[in-house]
């Protein structure tokens, strides 16, 4: 079971990167230079997945308490962002900020340690446009899933810079699309 | 020209998060927030400072490459890896998909990616293989020298 959730999750992050590559693909298959340089990506991102150590090999997930920091982080950016208008780049790095100095009320406390990641992480699904994002609710929905993926990522790519991102990105890809797929059904 | 300034400044940022990062010990999160704070503000309250495109993409790519200087430095090990994945990572930015376009994340894929697809480049990734390739290097260098002076006696004598 550990290894299905493992392997699972491994194989939605690397769809979901190439996705978003074969996205840009579409967009710009007129260009001989752009099309060789996604495919060099493409596989260069899978030989990586593949070959390289990415991933412990024990299957460990994030505690819920540290999880359940994601929507309140995602809440605080979607306010600073959408309600006053500061801006997705400000929203984030406001809260990301303000998230990074928590582990210096109590410096021993191994719990504080581990929130500015998950505050920072609920942060980008927070600078979601309000096109996309259309009220709290999907920023409430898109972060539980993202707080879901952060607990059992908890041993996938770890140290690996944009991968709280990519965990944003899944999250909100998969509210937009549930929300399509039930208000079209 | 705008694509060249988004690679330089992807680039420049990711640098100097991972060395607030790595050398100023300021956490991977306090690094990359306050760098984009720092550009958020800066274009927050100056609007109108640069041209409206550049207002608008800076403190973007500004933001998506301190993601990159986030990495530990035991999975991208030298500061040339952190460069060829802001480079990566800017030309990424500036082909991105208008599909995707406003979804919270995104940013960060794309800096994933680029990290990822640097990491596949050995040299880049891992210290103990470029402190091996070094080594075997000066080993080559000292052994032909070794060589030379050897011959060099002989013909002498």
């Amino acid at each position: 079971m550990k290894n299905g959730v493992h392997y699972s999750i491994i194989v939605l992050l690397f769809f979901i990167q190439a996705l978003f590559l074969y996205s840009i693909f579409r967009e710009n298959n007129r260009s001989y230079m752009v099309s060789i340089t996604l495919l060099s990506l493409t596989i260069l991102l899978l030989y990586t997945y593949m070959k390289v150590q990415l991933h412990e090999e024990h299957q460990e997930y994030e505690s819920l308490k540290v999880a359940l920091w994601v929507p309140i982080g995602a809440i605080c950016s979607y306010y600073l962002n959408q309600v006053l208008q500061l801006g997705p780049v400000l929203a984030a790095a406001l809260v990301g900020t303000i998230a990074s100095f928590l582990p210096n009320l109590r410096p021993r406390s191994v719990y504080l340690q581990k929130l500015p990641v998950a505050i920072y992480c609920g942060a980008f699904v927070g600078m979601s446009s309000p096109k996309i994002a259309a009220g709290p609710g999907f920023i409430l929905a898109a972060s539980m899933f993202t707080a879901i993926f952060l607990i059992v990522s908890k041993s996938i790519m770890q140290g690996v810079g944009g991968k709280l991102g990519t965990l944003a990105f899944l999250g909100v890809t998969i509210t937009y699309f549930l929300l399509y797929f039930f208000d079209g059904a | 020209m705008i694509n060249y300034i988004i690679l330089v400044l992807s680039a420049s940022t990711a640098v100097f998060t991972h060395l607030l990062h790595v050398r100023f010990k300021q956490g991977p999160v306090r690094a990359s927030a306050l760098l984009a704070l720092v550009a958020g503000l800066i274009f927050h309250f100056f609007p109108t400072w640069l041209s409206a495109d550049l207002s608008k993409h800076i403190p973007l790519v500004v933001i998506g490459a301190s993601f990159i200087g986030m990495v530990s430095s035991d999975r991208l090990a030298n500061i040339l890896g952190i460069i060829i994945a802001g480079l990566l990572f800017g030309l990424i930015y500036a082909h991105t998909s208008r599909y995707f376009d406003g979804y919270g994340g995104a940013l960060g894929t794309a800096a994933c990616i680029a990290v990822l697809v640097c990491m596949a480049i050995p040299h880049l990734s891992s210290k103990r293989k470029l402190t091996v390739g070094i080594l075997q290097l000066r080993r080559m260098l000292f052994n032909s020298k070794r060589k030379t002076n050897y011959r060099r006696r002989n013909q002498g004598m």
